[in-house]
């Protein structure tokens, strides 16, 4: 059985809730090795932009506008397929932020006005009284019938990725909570209720965005517990990304992802999706110091320059990952979403990355190992190839 | 027929613009003229400018197709051949006259509109000495005049007898404002004491000026930090670094003499404003300050236009008036045939290098600097409106198309307005140097509605030997906060009723 994928990461030590799981695959590990994907977001075209400053400024109707997503959805999904990627997305492009697309649909949530200069912009958003319990309001949030959609579109694994609790509680003024720890908890069990439905539309590799949180490394064991509210009970390969921020395509934050440690090992989570191109390789160490023996997803395509990698150097990152994290256990990704990329950039840079990736996959398969031993599963990828067009590798 | 007053702030008052004494000898002349008023535009300026680029009479063609498209129109852009029987109106959607409100009683302007028409409805061959073909206002020569006066700013100060920044609205750069140092500067203490006490502020503290002209505004700067960090005593001065760029090498070298007792913590980069971070990559995200002054409008700008909901380019033609070319010639003892490519030397080499290769044509340099200041000062600009395909066609700026213009063009009617391509490039440029924390300031003319546009004449005009155009606030404002900073316009406190404004730009979210 495949190494990969969350049957193989459960650790001892944490929580996670295995058992349903270890009987079917799912997400990476149907790619077989070093599957590639992306982090959520896709390049916005300028005129989708337009027409979503269009909605906000009530210029076009939500039927239209839900029916231009649609049409740019499915362009999405095609651009991935044709790059090569393993798993992919529907690039959040029904999203007019990574906050507000959430907050606007939890009850309770005030944003007193509606209409945006910009689609882009983020909402004032207040909290006056704390939030319904989802199971008492009866209303999702809509990921699910988002989900659905994709799956019908295409037949390759998909992730599905939304803005962690944490991340949600920085943009909300909240003065309904004395603690607002507590929000964040609250946020988090709105998420694990909207999870559970993505799960039974076909959902089965979801990941919890947290932009914010390196800027609060401080606040790290709060988000993670929140983590676990949101994936409590929900049986899905997660995943957990978190990065330096690329509103605008700038960081918000500078510093290393060693705050995250020892925190995130109690994260009920199997992938930890980081940026390292823009980075650079200075943290893989933390995986190796800090036994994370679990999923890696390796961001080895710097999404806040428009200079696309050459496959050679995307191989070579993840050859320099491969000496901290074995290659069953590292998925290709780059840094973070590509939404602020021109799209032919980001369908150039997506193509380096399949074929840096599938440089490494070859010379794992003929044993010329440059990192840590690999030990490889040939079933893991056959069960890749069943499902994944893009990698026409040989499975071994 | 469409009529647009735009100076309604003159049309009353103690002395208010007198528009029927110019619209009357107007409709006299449009009275016979050959044209179909349905069509005609009227638009009545207020050209404050003494010196400027156009007569109180011009005649602006709203062409319905690009130049060349179907065959309509020949590179020129006239009306040309088309214009016998008629024909020529079908290849224009509109025509537009342009009265400078200021000049129109002093002139027979009947005769001059009447003239105006005939020269543009009749004419294979262009009317007075014609220098470049019709470009965008960016592209035109009147910024190669503008470049030459800052390379060989010394000769035109000699020519003159006084220095640029007394050409300033002022009389000195806004920059050297010390009250307006002064508090730039404690601010700045505020922040760096904030990122010091969370042990967050970095080692190194960038200061950058762009555009430094003889030195002044640094001096003025750095003399009032070391004498601040003395007296607030956190020693920042010693972590200090003031870049200084500059595109002339010989205006850094005058500028860094003037901060000489600075020693180590200047230093000068020559770099392209509009392309500062050729230069100036290694900073980005380090800038605690970037400081402009009267930079931006001295930068090359095209305008664009929308009339009748339909986007529109405005090219330009730079020439010389017959009579103005043929005076030139004559005073400079040049035959009239040489004047034109005499005038392209003398942009390409410079006023020095032009007397030496010319040695018969000019004594001395300041003969070819007289030239130069003669045709400077008799160069025109004629203009036509050619349409947009769409304003994503249109490229604002390396990394810009148009679109981004079109919620201030819909900005009710007809609208003409700056593209300030080169300020746009300069401020796009620029904010990635930033740091979080830090803040873009930039003293300049900057418009702060679209609707100003409907109001007022903006550029271009000529300060003394360069360019000058209002820069357009509020696409700097869109642009901005389409990059995820908070741009504002404020007045400029230091000088109460300046035309000049201050622009701040700091990161937000």
């Amino acid at each position: 059985m495949a190494v990969t994928g969350r049957a193989s990461t459960a650790r001892a030590s944490t929580a996670r809730a295995s058992t349903a799981r270890a009987s079917r695959s799912s997400g990476a590990s149907l790619a077989g090795l070093l599957p590639t994907t992306v982090v959520g977001s896709y390049p916005v075209p300028e005129w989708l932009e337009r027409l979503k400053t269009d909605y906000y400024q009530r210029r076009i109707s939500a039927q239209h506008l839900n029916e231009i997503h649609e049409v740019a959805i499915k362009a999405a999904l095609k651009d991935q397929e044709l790059t090569g990627l393993d798993i992919v997305s529907d690039g959040e492009l029904r999203r007019d932020n990574d906050i507000d697309y959430l907050l606007t649909r939890i009850p309770g949530i005030d944003i007193p006005h509606r209409a945006k200069t910009d689609y882009y912009d983020y909402y004032d958003a207040a909290l006056s009284r704390p939030l319904p319990e989802p199971k008492d309001a009866g209303l999702g949030l809509g990921l699910a019938a988002d989900f659905a959609f994709t799956r019908e579109q295409t037949q390759r694994p998909i992730k599905f990725s939304f803005t962690g609790p944490f991340s949600l509680s920085r943009r909300v003024r909240n003065t309904a909570y004395a603690d607002p720890a507590d929000l964040v908890r609250g946020l988090a069990r709105w998420l694990n209720a909207e999870a559970h439905a993505l799960v039974a539309a076909g959902a089965d590799l979801l990941q919890i965005d947290e932009p914010f949180l390196a800027g609060y490394p401080e606040a790290v064991q709060l988000a993670i517990e929140a983590v676990n509210i949101v994936t409590e009970g929900v049986d899905a390969t997660w995943a957990l990304h978190v990065c330096y921020g690329n509103r605008y395509a700038r960081p918000l934050w500078e510093g290393h992802y060693d705050f995250l440690f020892p925190a995130v090992l109690a994260a009920r989570i199997d992938q930890l999706v980081l940026e390292f191109a823009r980075k650079g390789p200075g943290d893989l160490q933390l995986f190796g110091q800090h036994a994370w023996d679990r999923q890696v997803g390796l961001g080895v395509i710097d999404v806040k320059s428009a200079d696309v990698e050459s496959a050679d150097l995307v191989a070579s990152r993840i050859r320099r990952a491969l000496e901290f994290v074995p290659a069953e256990r590292l998925v290709v990704n780059p840094d973070c979403g590509l939404r602020h990329l021109p799209a032919d950039v980001a369908r150039a840079k997506l193509r380096a990355m399949v074929a840096g990736a599938a440089q490494v996959r070859k010379e794992q398969r003929s044993g010329q190992h440059p990192g840590r031993s690999a030990n490889t599963d040939g079933s893991a990828a056959a069960a890749g190839q069943a499902r994944s067009p893009g990698n026409t590798e040989p499975a071994d | 027929m469409h009529i647009d007053v735009r100076p309604v702030a003159r049309l009353r008052g103690p002395n208010p613009v007198n528009v029927p004494a110019a619209l009357e000898p107007l409709f006299v002349a449009l009275s016979d003229a050959p044209v179909d008023p349905a069509r005609l535009r009227v638009v009545c300026d207020w050209i404050q400018y003494r010196n400027n680029f156009c007569g109180p009479v011009e005649c602006r063609p709203v062409l319905a197709e690009r130049p060349g498209e179907h065959g309509r129109l020949g590179e020129q852009g006239r009306l040309g051949e088309h214009s016998q029987g008629g024909p020529a109106w079908a290849a224009l959607d509109s025509l537009e006259i342009g009265i400078d409100l200021r000049r129109s009683g002093d002139v027979e302007l009947a005769a001059l509109v009447k003239e105006a028409l005939a020269a543009t409805a009749d004419a294979a061959i262009p009317t007075g000495m014609v220098l470049e073909p019709w470009v965008p206002a960016s592209e035109s020569c009147i910024w190669r005049f503008n470049t030459l006066y800052w390379q060989a700013l010394s000769r035109w100060e000699q020519a003159t007898g006084r220095e640029y920044e007394q050409a300033l609205p002022g009389g000195e750069s806004d920059a050297r404002n010390t009250e307006a140092v002064h508090e730039m500067i404690l601010e700045l203490f505020r922040v760096w004491d904030e990122l010091d006490a969370r042990h967050a502020l970095p080692q190194e503290l960038y200061i950058v000026e762009l555009g430094v002209g003889n030195g002044g505004q640094a001096r003025t700067w750095l003399d009032a930090f070391a004498a601040l960090d003395r007296g607030h005593g956190r020693d920042y001065y010693r972590r200090l670094h003031y870049l200084m760029g500059d595109y002339s090498a010989h205006v850094l070298d005058r500028a860094r003499q003037t901060v000489a007792h600075h020693g180590d913590h200047v230093n000068g980069l020559v770099l392209d404003a509009t392309r500062p971070l050729l230069t100036l990559g290694f900073l980005r995200g380090k800038a605690f300050c970037v400081y402009i002054s009267n930079v931006y409008d001295n930068l090359p700008t095209d305008e664009v236009a929308s009339i009748g909901g339909r986007p529109y380019l405005v090219e330009v033609q730079a020439y010389l008036r017959e009579d103005e070319a043929a005076a030139i010639a004559g005073r400079h003892r040049v035959p009239a045939g040489t004047l034109a490519p005499l005038i392209e030397r003398l942009l390409r080499l410079g006023p020095d290098l032009l007397a030496e290769a010319a040695p018969d044509a000019f004594a001395d340099v300041g003969h070819a600097v007289a030239l130069w200041r003669d045709v400077w000062a008799a160069l025109c600009l004629r203009e036509r409106y050619v349409p947009l395909e769409g304003l994503d066609a249109y490229r604002l700026s390396p990394s810009l198309t148009g679109e981004i213009l079109r919620p201030l063009l819909g900005h009710g009617g007809d609208i003409r307005m700056h593209a300030s391509n080169g300020a746009l490039a300069s401020f796009e440029g620029t904010l990635p140097l930033l740091h979080p924390f830090g803040r873009l300031l930039c003293h300049d003319l900057f418009l702060t509605e679209p609707a100003q546009y409907h109001c007022g004449f903006f550029g271009p005009g000529k300060y003394d030997g360069s360019v000058v155009n209002w820069v357009n606030g509020p696409l700097l404002q869109l642009i901005g906060n389409r990059r995820g900073y908070e741009v504002q316009i404020a007045p400029f406190t230091a000088r109460p009723g300046s035309n000049i404004k201050t622009l701040t730009a700091q990161v937000r979210d």
